[in-house]
């Protein structure tokens, strides 16, 4: 990926980003990084300003300030498309199946490099166009099947269930060959086997192609187990940022989760969050 | 039914004329296929490409004395130019605001027809295209290039009318570019508009260009818009503003949602219908109504056929109805 192999290097790096919604700071001065090769977690209560930093991040929104670096350049207040061609791509909350085509063309659209997708390469080079497809067509099957939807492949989206879907745009995600995923809660309504064994293939995803992984979880045992890195925000700044255990101990984030600060009661949530959902 | 109606309908002109009719709102509603089944763009002004590519070629014949050939090319090119001109702006804009801007400027071409008389001829159309006193007349080449098909056609099929051999012109494009749009839909470029149909979102996040894929949408289906205006202009010979009023841009509306939402083959179906009952219905005597109220009668027929197919089929005539109930 043209880099120096570091395992601490950044491979993405937000600096004081701010965004407002009227007067509401959704993101006051966010700063995080992460780290190339990771699955880092970001959580926080509702409305911490998780999905709108990857709003932000990946150019759905700009930035009123704050820079926002990818592979060291900046990306901030570049389009959607532009961060995504670069290898930086992301999935949604409320998923974006695209319902009228059929599962393996919503795999198919991911793939990068289709010259297919420009008109006078497709009147030119039509046989690079179909040698790519093959290629394409084959690789988004073996992705489907990593899914267990390769038996919908011929179906419309839209026909799939929530968490489906879910397991769609995850696997359309990685059908576009980036280096780094964001995740906008991707367990959410998956059967949890299946979960499990998605989990093990970002670890080995991340182990083999040096992916990097940034999910958005409320699943505190996906976010412990996981994760090696889990960053807190809170009310859009980050508050605490460790390896799970420091932040699972961490006052601030308790505070920031029910908004007390006795001491019993958050040593009871401590208890509470150990292990549970 | 009277006898002379009995008359019209048995009659070959009159299935050959609403043939060429449909032939040209074929072509024209293709253009908003792409537009709107294949990429999701609301576009309400669709008439006005029609419109410029009849005015650019009419113009650059009379008035330039360029060839009707070279005319042609450069009014489809025209009216592809004012595709993206009009697409810069507003194709960013949210679906129903695009509507707008769209239906404005398909106003905006047809007011600037009717009151450039130097330029357009005015109210009284292109026969005024020289200035009042001398008829200005743009399709002797035409003319000419359709006696050399029609003699062509009659080595061997014996005696074809001048519809006639307009007609078979008409189709054979018509055929062509459906296989033309067959072939671009399905293909990796074609996958990309559907799926800025279905969400621009997802699409823009998987690092395609939807504000490029837009603008391409917009100048294919101008382009097609264009080649129906040069068919338009070269059947009636000579045209006027009120040919492009907004009803000719719902008429392709009704075209593609009474064939099918993003079906080629759902186009050319649709536009025979549509072109059965708006000629027919021209003719039809219908009992208690002047002639008058028969043209509007015609209007509300549409109108109520249109309500019937939306609400027992809405998906069109060949469209899927599973795709209606998708989430």
């Amino acid at each position: 990926m043209g880099s120096d192999g570091r395992e601490d290097e950044k491979i993405l790096d937000v600096r004081t980003v701010v965004k407002h919604f009227g007067g509401v700071a959704a993101l006051d001065e966010a700063t995080l990084d992460v780290r190339r090769s990771s699955i880092t977690a970001l959580i926080g209560p509702n409305g911490a300003g998780k999905t709108t930093l990857f709003h932000v991040v990946t150019g759905f929104y700009r930035p009123e300030r704050g820079e926002i670096r990818f592979e060291g350049e900046r990306v901030d207040g570049k389009p959607p498309h532009a961060i995504a061609k670069r290898g930086l791509v992301r999935t949604f909350q409320v998923t974006k199946a695209l319902s009228r085509m059929s599962v393996l063309e919503n795999m198919m659209l991911a793939a990068p490099n289709q010259p297919g997708e420009h008109l006078w390469r497709l009147v030119l080079t039509p046989r690079a166009v179909r040698r790519r497809e093959r290629e394409v067509e084959e690789k988004a099957w073996a992705l489907l099947e990593l899914v267990q939807l390769d038996k919908l492949g011929r179906d419309y989206a839209g026909t799939l269930s929530g968490g489906q879907r879910k397991l769609l745009e995850f696997a359309r995600a990685l059908m576009s060959d980036p280096a780094m995923v964001m995740l906008d809660e991707p367990m959410a309504g998956v059967n949890p086997a299946l979960g499990l064994q998605l989990l093990e293939r970002m670890q080995q995803l991340r182990a083999e192609r040096r992916l990097t992984f940034l999910l958005i979880e409320h699943d505190m045992e996906v976010v412990m187990t996981v994760s090696e890195r889990v960053i807190v925000m809170n009310e859009g700044r980050v508050i605490a940022d460790g390896t799970p255990d420091e932040v699972r101990g961490d006052p601030r984030v308790i505070d920031a989760y029910l908004g007390v600060h006795a001491g019993e009661e958050r040593a009871a949530v401590a208890e509470a969050t150990e292990g549970t959902r | 039914m009277t006898p002379a109606l009995a008359t019209i309908f048995t009659s070959v002109d009159f299935w050959t004329f609403v043939g060429v009719v449909a032939g040209i709102f074929t072509i024209f509603a293709l253009g908003l296929q792409v537009q709107f089944g294949f990429t999701g763009l609301l576009n309400f002004g669709h008439v006005a490409f029609m419109a410029v590519a009849a005015y650019t070629m009419a113009i650059l014949i009379v008035k330039v004395g360029w060839p009707m050939w070279a005319s042609a090319l450069a009014a489809i090119g025209m009216a592809m130019a004012f595709g993206v001109l009009i697409g810069l702006p507003t194709v960013r804009l949210r679906a129903d605001f695009l509507a707008i801007a769209t239906i404005a400027f398909g106003e905006i071409i047809r007011l600037i027809a009717l009151n450039e008389s130097d330029l357009t001829g005015g109210p009284q159309g292109t026969i005024n295209l020289r200035g009042a006193g001398t008829a200005a007349s743009f399709n002797a080449e035409w003319l000419s290039f359709q006696n050399t098909v029609r003699d062509w056609l009659e080595k061997g099929f014996g005696d074809v009318s001048r519809d006639q051999t307009m007609l078979v012109i008409i189709w054979t494009v018509v055929v062509l570019l459906i296989l033309l749009l067959q072939f671009l839909v399905h293909s990796p470029w074609g996958r990309v508009l559907r799926s800025i149909r279905e969400d621009e979102d997802a699409s823009s996040a998987l690092g395609k260009n939807v504000f490029a894929y837009k603008l391409q949408a917009l100048a294919l289906g101008a382009a097609l818009g264009a080649v129906a205006g040069l068919f338009f202009a070269f059947q009636f010979s000579f045209f006027s503003p009120q040919d492009f009023d907004p009803l000719t841009t719902f008429f392709a509306w009704i075209i593609v949602i009474l064939g099918g939402t993003g079906r080629n083959w759902a186009v050319p179906v649709g536009a025979i219908i549509f072109g059965v009952i708006f000629a027919g219905t021209r003719f039809a005597d219908i009992p208690f109504f002047d002639t008058a109220d028969q043209a509007f009668l015609r209007l509300i027929l549409i109108g109520l056929i249109l309500i019937g197919l939306m609400a027992f089929r809405p998906q069109g005539l060949l469209g899927k109805r599973e795709e209606m109930v998708l989430g």
